[in-house]
């Protein structure tokens, strides 16, 4: 089961699954057997932007007068989303691409990928920014147990099926033993791994930022660290769009719209993702006491903090068909709202920071209509 | 023909919403004193995912967000006849 860039059999495409199929070829998009991971990469790319063009200057005195337990949840956010971003810029494009099989598939988990690249290089811009010498901060991220502790359960699915695709790919199906430890390489414990890690991956997409994301949008409320914040919306831009296909693929299984026996793995692994999904809440519950712990800030505190991310999990719940597991169905921040609206309202041109003006979005759906007036 | 449609949500007190394409179901809703949820407000993000019960909807963008069956994005839809919709 060598992994060969350039599979030279002859598959059709549209009858393959999304994984676990036959190696993607040929790099075409004329014809899809998902068209969403299509329309989902001209959306990613239509968000296209660039952290130097928002400006963050005024950032750097907002911080100064910041109270110290302040500091703490602002810089402790963007060094948890900084792990965040750093997982997800290497791994979909390590674990998903050696086992994908639709090429619409293969292009998504790139872009998907390459846009959380650009989120990495903007907190470093955010923290040039407010610090002459950001590398502490950084070098920190490594030492804080409180982000090693949610580092650890963030990428343990992902790298348990790495190695097995390795397994796979040096050594072909069967029980293969490793230092002593027999490891069951089957397409179906496989496929479990990959059900699992997508699971993980979704949670992740869909839960572990908005704990940060609402403490930076409780700062723009002041009108403190706006530009931070411009930039912090357009990661929320994206990462709904990411767990927009997270979803997708978990759907699709779970409909047998894809691999008949994914869906059968999915009905096998409910239980275990459902638990996937509840110990990332609790983490992220964890994560706000520890935001909190020296004081909180005007608008937010551990309360309703929690009570958000029991909100927006249920949300996410019912998107993946579980029934919503917390007793939070309200908005508690209704405020948060407005910075999670995708911005296509046309402002002034020169504000660079506008998304809408970085790409000119172009649509070429041209319908016979559009003639009506021509005259020949 | 009437220029307003009814609209249900959640069992809650009829509202009644303008015909046409001026104005997405979750906007018409909104006009009307319903409170859904929303994120994105272009149909990728699913968070004003509605159940409908009866009627019919229109998309004007195509929706990004996964739908099921029998599930409406009233983001990016209007009404196009009465509904009942579970929010």
């Amino acid at each position: 089961m060598r992994y060969t860039t350039f599979n030279q059999t002859n598959v059709n495409p549209l009858g393959e699954p999304m994984f676990f199929g036959n190696s993607v070829n040929v790099a075409r998009y004329d014809q899809q057997r998902h068209p969403i991971f299509e329309k989902l990469i001209e959306k990613q790319l239509s968000f296209f932007w660039r952290p130097e063009e928002v400006d963050v200057s005024r950032d750097r005195v907002d911080f100064q007068s910041m109270t110290d337990s302040e500091k703490h949840i602002f810089i402790s956010n963007l060094q948890y989303q900084t792990l965040l971003d750093s997982v997800q810029g290497r791994s979909p494009n390590i674990a998903f691409l050696p086992i994908v099989s639709l090429p619409e598939l293969e292009t998504w988990i790139e872009t998907w990928s390459f846009s959380e690249t650009i989120h990495s290089r903007s907190y470093t811009h955010i923290l040039r920014n407010i610090f002459t010498d950001p590398g502490s901060i950084f070098d920190d991220i490594v030492t804080n147990e409180h982000i090693r502790k949610r580092a650890t359960d963030i990428s343990k699915y992902y790298d348990d099926l790495i190695f097995y695709v390795q397994l796979l790919q040096v050594h072909g199906v069967g029980d293969i033993e490793i230092d002593g430890e027999v490891h069951d390489v089957s397409i179906r414990n496989l496929k479990r791994k990959l059900y699992l890690c997508m699971n993980s991956v979704n949670a992740l997409e869909a839960i572990r930022f908005y704990v940060s994301f609402a403490c930076t949008f409780a700062f723009a409320e002041r009108e403190v660290m706006e530009g931070s914040s411009k930039i912090i919306r357009l990661i929320a831009r994206d990462e709904n769009l990411h767990v927009t296909s997270t979803q997708h693929i978990i759907n699709l299984w779970q409909h047998g719209d894809d691999d008949p026996e994914m869906k059968e793995v999915a009905e096998e692994c409910r239980e275990e993702a459902f638990n996937i999904f509840v110990s990332a809440v609790e983490q992220e519950k964890e994560w706000a006491s520890y935001l909190f712990e020296n004081g909180s800030m005007i608008g937010l505190n551990k309360e309703i903090l929690c009570q958000y991310v029991e909100y927006i999990a249920n949300l996410r719940m019912q998107a993946i068909g579980f029934e919503p597991h917390y007793k939070q169905i309200s908005n508690p921040l209704p405020w948060m709202n407005k910075y999670l609206v995708s911005d296509n309202v046309q402002v002034a041109p020169q504000e660079s920071e506008i998304s809408s003006y970085l790409v000119g979005q172009i649509d070429s759906e041209v319908s016979a209509g559009d003639f009506g007036d021509f005259d020949l | 023909m009437s220029s307003t449609y009814k609209v249900q949500v959640n069992k809650l007190p009829v509202v009644e919403i303008a015909t046409g394409q001026s104005k997405t179901l979750l906007q018409a809703l909104e006009a009307a004193g319903v409170v859904l949820e929303y994120h994105c407000r272009t149909g990728f993000c699913g968070a004003c995912r509605s159940t409908l019960k009866s009627g019919a909807v229109d998309y004007l963008n195509e929706p990004l967000a996964y739908i099921r069956p029998g599930e409406i994005l009233p983001c990016v839809c209007i009404a196009k006849s009465d509904l009942v919709i579970d929010h």
